[in-house]
């Protein structure tokens, strides 16, 4: 009966599978679907604390509900009652020494339960605790270990959030670079073309230098040779007067 | 009669008198289907009163009377020479 509600539930809880059952063979590998439903028996339902409750040890306690409506609360006793004397009275229960060893081994039974059971019933739970306690532990260490592994893992992803420091670090130190290489190179090559630059300005001064030079001697050579010896008599006769003329200011001067 | 649920999957108790007979013949009783009923019979009978925390002697004791009112039924016959007195 239990696969029945089963079947039933898992039909309900997942008409998809349902659905992809009537397609052909070949249409049902693309349309293949696993664990849509509710898994059925995850997690797992606790043991109850109490059963079915019975009295007398003997008859469900559904029995006497069923039977309260029509009968009361009285009705099963007298029922009881009735068949017993019945049973008795036609003799379909027949009364033979195994009876009374039977009421006796009933009595003693019933008269060890009455005072023993509650304390055997303590040592067993005591026996149930522990061992639900142990699992326990069990349990609460392995979600703790998975745990702390989530933790480092959450931990990890978060470092990978911030990997982007590190590629600016690294951006950066690339970008100095380069921008230094190529100030290198930058002056490099201004240094290079002033070189040649003052090579070419060297070049022109020495040029000029020397032509000056050349031309000064050329211009003195020239003139001192057109200077004929008759030249040089008047002009440095014109010199002689000129000084006389000099030294007579002079010595007007200082009388003044 | 229709009705919402098939009757393949109804419980016995719910099955109306007029469909009894269709539902007794359309049950399982292949050996799988067999052992099935009886497994599924005392999944229910143990984990009602048996598999529990706080369990009682009653899921023991039920068994017992069981069984001592089933060998009283097979051994009647025997027992009917001991009766008491022969007109009741």
């Amino acid at each position: 009966m239990l696969s029945r509600v089963v079947l039933s539930a898992a039909a309900t809880a997942a008409p998809s599978l349902k659905n992809a059952a009537l397609l052909g063979p070949g249409a049902l590998q693309a349309t293949r679907i696993f664990h849509t439903g509710q898994p059925s028996l995850a997690p797992v339902p606790p043991l109850p604390e109490y059963g079915g409750k019975v009295r007398f040890g003997l008859i469900p306690e559904e029995f006497f509900q069923f039977l309260y409506p029509k009968t009361g609360v009285t009705g099963p006793y007298m029922l009881g009652t009735g068949l017993i004397l019945y049973f008795l009275s036609k003799e379909i229960y027949v009364v033979t020494p195994e009876t009374f060893s039977s009421i006796a081994t009933v009595g003693l039974l019933i008269y060890g339960i009455k005072k023993y059971g509650p304390s055997v019933a303590e040592f067993a739970d005591k026996l149930n605790e522990e061992k639900i306690a142990k699992l326990e532990e069990v349990k609460q260490a392995s979600i703790k270990d998975i745990q702390d592994a989530i933790d480092m893992e959450k931990a990890q992803q978060a470092l990978v959030q911030k990997r982007h420091y590190l590629f600016d670090v690294q951006r950066n130190n690339i970008a100095m670079a380069l921008e230094l290489t190529y100030r290198e190179r930058l002056h490099k090559a201004y240094k290079e073309v002033k070189n040649r630059l003052d090579y070419h300005i060297s070049v022109q001064n020495v040029t000029r230098r020397k032509e000056q030079e050349h031309m000064i001697n050329w211009v003195e050579k020239s003139v001192v040779q057109s200077i004929s010896a008759q030249q040089e008599k008047e002009t440095i006769a014109k010199c002689i007067q000129d000084l006389k003329l000099l030294a007579k200011k002079a010595q007007a001067q200082p009388v003044m | 009669m229709a009705s919402p649920v098939t009757l393949k999957e109804k419980r016995l108790l719910d099955v109306r008198i007029s469909e009894l007979p269709s539902w007794v013949l359309m049950r399982d009783f292949t050996p799988t289907g067999i052992v099935g009923a009886f497994r599924r019979g005392y999944d229910r009978y143990y984990s009602k009163y048996v598999n529990l925390r706080k369990g009682s002697v009653a899921g023991l004791s039920m068994v017992l009377a069981a069984y001592v009112v089933f060998s009283y039924c097979l051994s009647y016959k025997e027992l009917k020479h001991e009766r008491l007195r022969k007109y009741h």
